[in-house]
Parts: C-alpha cells; structure tokens; sequence
C-alpha cells in the first residue's frame, strides 16, 4: 500500500509538472524574442552573405518565423484541447486509483 | 673555511626569521582581503605573472577546432554567452555593471578587441594562442577571482561555441547581438 501510494504520487507529481510545463505564459516571460525586423534597417551596404554573423542572423529569424507559424497551429491546437485537459488528468488519476484496487 | 660557514648560519636565520614573519603577518589580521582594496602594484605584477605562464604551459596543446567561424557556433554561443556571461562580461551598449564595478580583479569587457592586431584576417599565430586561452579559461575559471570554470557543467562543444562566438563579439552592434542572442521560441522548443 505504502509503495503504491509513493508511486502514485510520484505519477502525479509528474502530471503536475508536465502540466506546468505546457502553461505558454512561461515560456513568453522567460523568453525573449529576436528582434527581426531590425535586420531591414540594417546598413546594406556592410552585409556581405558570406559573413558568418550575417547567416546566422538569417537563420535564426528564418527559424523564428517558421517556428511563430507553428506554434501559432500549436495555439490554436491548444485552446481547442484546453478544456478536455483536465478531465484527461482526472482520468489518469482515477486510474491510477484502480490499480490500488 | 669560517666565513662560508657564518654566512650559512645567517641565511639560515634569515629564512627561519621570513617564516615567523610571514606567519605572523598572516595570524595577524593585518592584510587588507577586502576586493574594494587594490593589490600593491608588485602583487598585480606577480598575480598576473602567474595567471599567464600557468595558462599559457596548460593550453598550449589544445586543439581548435577548424569550423570555429560557422553560423551555428554563433547561435548557440550566442544564446549562451547572453545567459551567462554578459552579466560580468557586458554587451553591446552596457559599458559597466555590478559585477564590473564590484569584482576584484574586475571581469574585462569582452566586447572590446584583446588589441588592435588580433583582428587580422586569417588566423594568425597569436590569434591561435588567443583563441587557446580564452577556452581554457572557460573551462576551467581562475582561482580566486570572479571567473568559474565552467567545464564541470558545459561539454567542450559548448565552450567552443562561446568561444567562436567571442571572436565576433566586439564587431557586433546592438541589433545584430539582440538577434544573435535571443533565445525565442526556436530553443523552448527544442528543450521540451
Ligand atoms: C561572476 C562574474 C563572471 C562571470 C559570470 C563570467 N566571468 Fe569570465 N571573468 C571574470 C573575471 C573576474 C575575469 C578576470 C580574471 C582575472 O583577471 O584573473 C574573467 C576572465 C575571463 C576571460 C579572460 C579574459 C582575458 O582576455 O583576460 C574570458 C575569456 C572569460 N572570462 C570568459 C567568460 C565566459 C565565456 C563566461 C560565461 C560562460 C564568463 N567569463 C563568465 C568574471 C566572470
């Protein structure tokens, strides 16, 4: 019983996190963003494609707006799943409530 | 042969006499340890003596990687760089911090060329040799001063790419560091 109980809470331990894990919020205040449209106001005439700096800016924004483009199919994913989330929780928990059975 | 042995005897006390100094100097109390007291000038000297022949026999014998110049080098240094070090090593646009302010020996600011020279195309012997050290000192930090090592938490593969991303740094206005630097979304999710 006492096993049980300890796996059961380390599973729920885990879910907890794992829910922390997906809150977008976090990730927008830890995070902070390329600022790519400044690449345009950039001096032409010093950038040279062959530069190192000059392509890793390029991918890096070229990644970022790929990812942006993602991400916002991830959000609207998300909202449409937000609801059942919990429910799904509670259902693994109830599981896990059956196995003690 | 008397005198030789009268001059064995004194330097004997001499040195017996240093050890009972210095150890009473150091029981004392009398040193000033505080980091807003500077080092006598000869201290300075003979720290810094130390610091560079020590670094330079160790790292003397790394291997630079060849693709040290490569834009991904520049990204994950970057984002590295930006998390870790600017506190103490500043960027584009801050001149001084707390830690600049504060630190004895201060932490030198890396976004100004080493000198002049060192940014000649192609790299150059001394270049090399700079290149060198800046890794080992990131890997393995300077005893009692501000700088960690960082080995024992970051692979070489890590500090390399800090290290190639050093070379650029001084070239790189606001902008081009903030692009560089940011982590964005690209990295958050790669870490999940
Ligand atoms: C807490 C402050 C601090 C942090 C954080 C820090 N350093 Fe340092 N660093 C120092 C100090 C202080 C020195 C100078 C040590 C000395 O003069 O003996 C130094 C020296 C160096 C040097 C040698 C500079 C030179 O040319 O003499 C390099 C390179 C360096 N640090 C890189 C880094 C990197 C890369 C990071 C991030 C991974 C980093 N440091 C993080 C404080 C810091």
């Amino acid at each position: 019983m006492k096993t049980l109980l300890t796996h059961l809470s380390i599973v729920l331990i885990i879910l907890s996190g794992h829910a922390y894990a997906h809150d977008p919020s976090e990730h927008n205040e830890k995070k902070e963003n390329p600022k790519c449209e400044k690449m345009k106001s950039m001096d032409h005439s010093k950038m040279n494609s062959d530069d190192p700096v000059m392509q890793a800016m390029m991918k890096k924004c070229m990644m970022e707006k790929s990812m942006m483009e993602k991400s916002m199919h991830h959000d609207e994913n998300q909202s449409e799943a937000g609801p059942e989330e919990e429910p799904a929780e509670d259902k693994a928990e109830d599981e896990h409530a059956d196995h003690q059975h | 042969m008397p005198s030789l042995s009268a001059f064995l005897k004194s330097l004997i006390l001499l040195t017996v006499f240093a050890f009972i100094g210095g150890g009473l100097f150091l029981y004392s109390g009398f040193y000033p340890i505080g980091a807003d007291t500077p080092h006598h000038p000869v201290t300075y000297w003979a720290l810094e003596t130390l610091r560079e022949r020590s670094i330079a026999r160790v790292a003397k014998n790394i291997d630079v990687p060849a693709d040290l110049d490569s834009s991904d080098r520049l990204l994950a240094g970057g984002a590295d760089y930006n998390d870790m070090c600017a506190g103490c090593h500043l960027k584009p646009g801050k001149l001084e911090s707390d830690f600049t302010i504060g630190l004895y020996p201060s932490p030198p600011n890396l976004n100004l060329p080493e000198d002049e020279h060192a940014h000649s195309h192609g790299p150059s012997d001394s270049n090399t040799n700079a290149i060198k050290r800046q890794f080992w000192i990131i890997k393995h930090g300077i005893k009692a001063s501000g700088m960690p090592a960082w080995g024992p938490t970051h692979s070489d593969e890590r500090i390399w790419n800090m290290v190639a991303f050093l070379q650029r740094l001084p070239t790189l206005s606001k902008d081009q560091y903030q692009i560089l630097t940011a982590r964005g979304d690209v990295e958050g999710t790669h870490e999940h």
